[in-house]
């Protein structure tokens, strides 16, 4: 098994290095001057090896840290009240349990197991649990120093900090060992890159009680997680057992490692898949149609024929959003401490909507949409690049981009000074003006960044590479600022007026920027 | 005309060039009317892709009827849709179906279309015949011929034959250099050995 476990390595870190050197070459300037005989040349070779093994250890303990700093540490600073050992470990491990779903390291239909086991064809079984073993250690070295650290700072006891990472991975075997149980009874696999709808709603009710048990300050205790642990590590140990003498490992991952998975996954961030995926919510009826004339008419028939990804999810936000607020009135009306505390809250939260109001924006799957199933082809006309043209259509897509985000933002913004007025009101009137207002704001205001960042920034040439990094770097500042306003406390009042000022200046410049520089900006990358 | 070149070349940059897609480093082109010459302009200018590009999610039909909604004004003896479906053959059940559904052939045929109605004084098509099954590349092969009595035509080939049959002119793109080949001779074999002289007299420079 440790042999297996050599070859696998070896051939992961070939095609590692090969691509260590190959983004050497496209590295500006240098790259263009260095010769493909590269590949072969030794030295190159042992700095790659070299790289690829720092990259290795950097991967078992950056993830981790960020896992425990972003998702736990970083979220306990925020619940006021508690016992934040309890809170650690009560979201330690219901997102361990939800992880466990999510992330289960052996269904994942990964590059490296299509090329050894289909293409090199190698012990399946061997390849498999020697590999799992190794990612279960790696788990376990990854989140020590960190559950250690951050947990007895929390307050947990050091015996606790160590059961944590055994935790995880006795989850994450227990679940394995069930999908290989179903596959034995079913002859049917569970790609975890395409979880059901059974499994979303569960890692979702996991996540929410994750984070929901401690901000109503009913976090399990520690005492509790030593029976879960007890229970996990029963089960755990059968199920380890269980994957050990699995015999059809062969069979499972043939019908897990299609072209189609492995193509899936590999090439998320590459165009094809995306463009794919995309094509496939064209919806094939036909039938529908338009009365309208030139641009209306053309980007009337995009919105007729994209309804699924364009209206459907933005409503079901806005039902979702609305349950929420419903759950939340009946328990402000059931609870009076909830009742004064939501009232606290809604004066000093309205940073968090940012994020919010960031999440369920729906402008990355829009443009991404337009992109893939209409520019990327109308691009190459030159009819449809002229300045008359693009501007006539961002008018059109701003306005169904603003009625999209417009669904969900409508219940929020509604909901918020409802709520507010239920939960005691407050002294100045403006308050509800405010709260209505900025939420209406924000989300104009995500509507047009997105839609004017694609215009200026497209990134992508005709064969959908990304030729230009502007637009992520963007789209991952706008992530970063969004989740910063996370930890902020603000009043409503101030923070509400200030970002209604912010939103409108933004929306008059970005508009102004894409009248004058749109005409040139948007098109294909060469 | 065509061009007649090693791979890599660089026709699709020169193209490219032409339909201002890129920046030209130096020079400038000219197109001559009536003895005229004037600087090429956007609208005289026409770009068939090789590999079909086509907005999926519409219609045959709709992609047409958008594209004369929106060039009415410029658009010469306007014909009915149906009309430019027959003139490119494309048959009538086709006709009202997503162009996601088209074959590879059809949207090929439905993008040099869209660039044909425009009626533009120049059209460049990159590699026109050569990913289409034997009985579309008879049909677009005789289309060109009937294409390019009324509009400069420039398209890029690989395969000798095939530029020897349909072009007034050859001209071969080899590292960055144009170079007219003589067609004088009525021989193709002689033109034929002449190309190839050419080619290979570029590589030993």
């Amino acid at each position: 098994m440790f042999k297996s476990f050599i070859l696998s390595y070896k051939l992961r870190n070939t095609y590692r290095v090969n691509s260590i050197i190959y983004s050497i070459k496209q590295l500006p300037l240098i790259g263009k001057h260095l010769p493909t005989s590269l590949y072969s040349s030794k030295g190159l070779k042992v700095l790659g090896n070299i790289i690829s093994t720092l990259l290795e250890i950097i991967n078992i303990f950056l993830g981790k840290a960020l896992y425990v700093l972003l998702m736990i540490v970083a979220i306990l600073g925020m619940y006021e009240q508690g016992n934040s050992a309890n809170n650690f470990i009560n979201i330690f491990v219901l997102l361990s349990i939800a992880g466990g779903l999510l992330n289960t390291y052996m269904f994942n239909p990964t590059k490296d197991k299509y090329y050894a086991m289909i293409l090199m064809n190698m012990n399946a079984k061997k390849y498999t649990l020697s590999n799992y073993y190794y990612s279960m250690i790696k788990v376990i070295i990854g989140f020590l120093p960190f559950t250690l650290i951050f947990g007895i700072y929390s307050g947990l006891l050091p015996i606790t900090c160590i059961l944590m990472p055994f935790f995880v991975i006795f989850i994450k075997t227990i679940y394995n060992a069930y999908i290989l149980y179903y596959f034995n009874k079913n002859k049917k696999i569970k790609n975890e890159n395409v979880p059901t709808k059974g499994i979303w709603i569960l890692i979702a009710i996991f996540v929410i009680l994750a984070y929901g048990l401690p901000a109503l300050n009913i976090p399990i205790t520690e005492g509790v997680f030593y029976i879960l642990f007890s229970i996990s590590l029963i089960f755990g140990t059968i199920a380890f057992w269980y994957v050990s003498k699995f015999k059809d490992y062969k069979k499972a991952y043939k019908s897990l490692l299609t072209q189609e998975n492995v193509y899936m996954v590999q090439n998320q961030t590459k165009g094809d898949a995306i463009q794919r995926t995309t094509l496939n919510q064209i919806e094939l009826d036909n039938k529908t149609s338009s009365n309208k004339k030139g641009f209306a008419y053309f980007h009337d028939l995009f919105v007729k024929r994209h309804k699924k990804i364009l209206m459907k999810s933005a409503k079901k936000t806005a039902i979702i959003t609305f349950l929420i607020f419903l759950g939340i009135i009946v328990g402000v009306e059931i609870n009076s401490d909830m009742r004064t505390r939501t009232n606290e809250l809604l004066m000093t939260m309205l940073p968090w909507f940012v994020f919010v109001m960031y999440i369920i924006n729906r402008g990355t799957v829009v443009t991404q949409a337009m992109f893939m199933n209409c520019d990327h082809s109308m691009l190459t006309y030159r009819f449809y690049k002229t300045p008359k043209v693009i501007l006539a259509l961002f008018k059109e897509r701003l306005k169904t981009l603003i009625k999209i985000n417009l669904i969900p933002a409508i219940v929020i913004s509604i909901g918020l000074p409802l709520l507010l007025y239920l939960t005691g009101g407050t002294n100045n009137y403006l308050n509800y003006v405010v709260l209505f207002t900025s939420i209406i704001a924000m989300s104009i205001f995500f509507s047009i960044h997105y839609l004017v960042m694609y215009y200026l920034l497209q990134p992508y040439n005709v064969n959908i590479e990304m030729k230009s990094s502007t637009y992520a770097v963007v789209q991952w500042i706008t992530y970063i600022v969004c989740y910063m306003f996370l930890q902020m406390r603000l009043p409503t009042m101030y923070f509400g007026i200030a970002t209604i000022v912010f939103c409108v200046l933004y929306c008059i410049i970005a508009l102004i920027l894409v009248y004058k520089y749109a005409p040139k900006t948007f098109k294909l990358r060469i | 005309m065509v061009y007649l070149e090693g791979i890599g070349a660089g026709k699709t940059t020169f193209f490219n060039c032409l339909n201002e897609d890129l920046e030209i480093d130096s020079g400038e082109f000219y197109i001559e009317e009536n003895e005229d010459k004037r600087k090429i302009e956007a609208e005289d200018v026409g770009y068939v892709l090789s590999t079909p590009t086509v907005p999926e999610f519409l219609t045959g039909r709709e992609l047409l009827k958008f594209f004369i909604d929106i060039n009415k004004d410029k658009i010469k003896d306007l014909k009915t849709i149906d009309e430019y479906f027959d003139f490119m053959k494309i048959e009538k059940e086709d006709r009202d179906k997503l162009l996601k559904d088209y074959s590879h052939g059809m949207k090929n045929k439905m993008q040099m279309l869209v660039n044909i109605i425009a009626n533009p004084n120049v059209l460049l098509l990159d590699e026109p015949l050569t990913s289409f099954d034997v009985v579309v590349a008879e049909e677009m092969k005789q289309m060109l011929k009937d294409i390019k009595r009324e509009h400069i035509t420039i398209f890029s080939t690989h395969i000798m034959e095939l530029a020897l049959d349909l072009c007034d002119e050859i001209v071969i793109l080899n590292k960055g250099l144009l170079e007219k080949v003589d067609m004088n001779s009525i021989d193709k074999e002689d033109t034929k050995e002449r190309i190839i002289l050419a080619l290979k007299e570029e590589e030993n420079v």
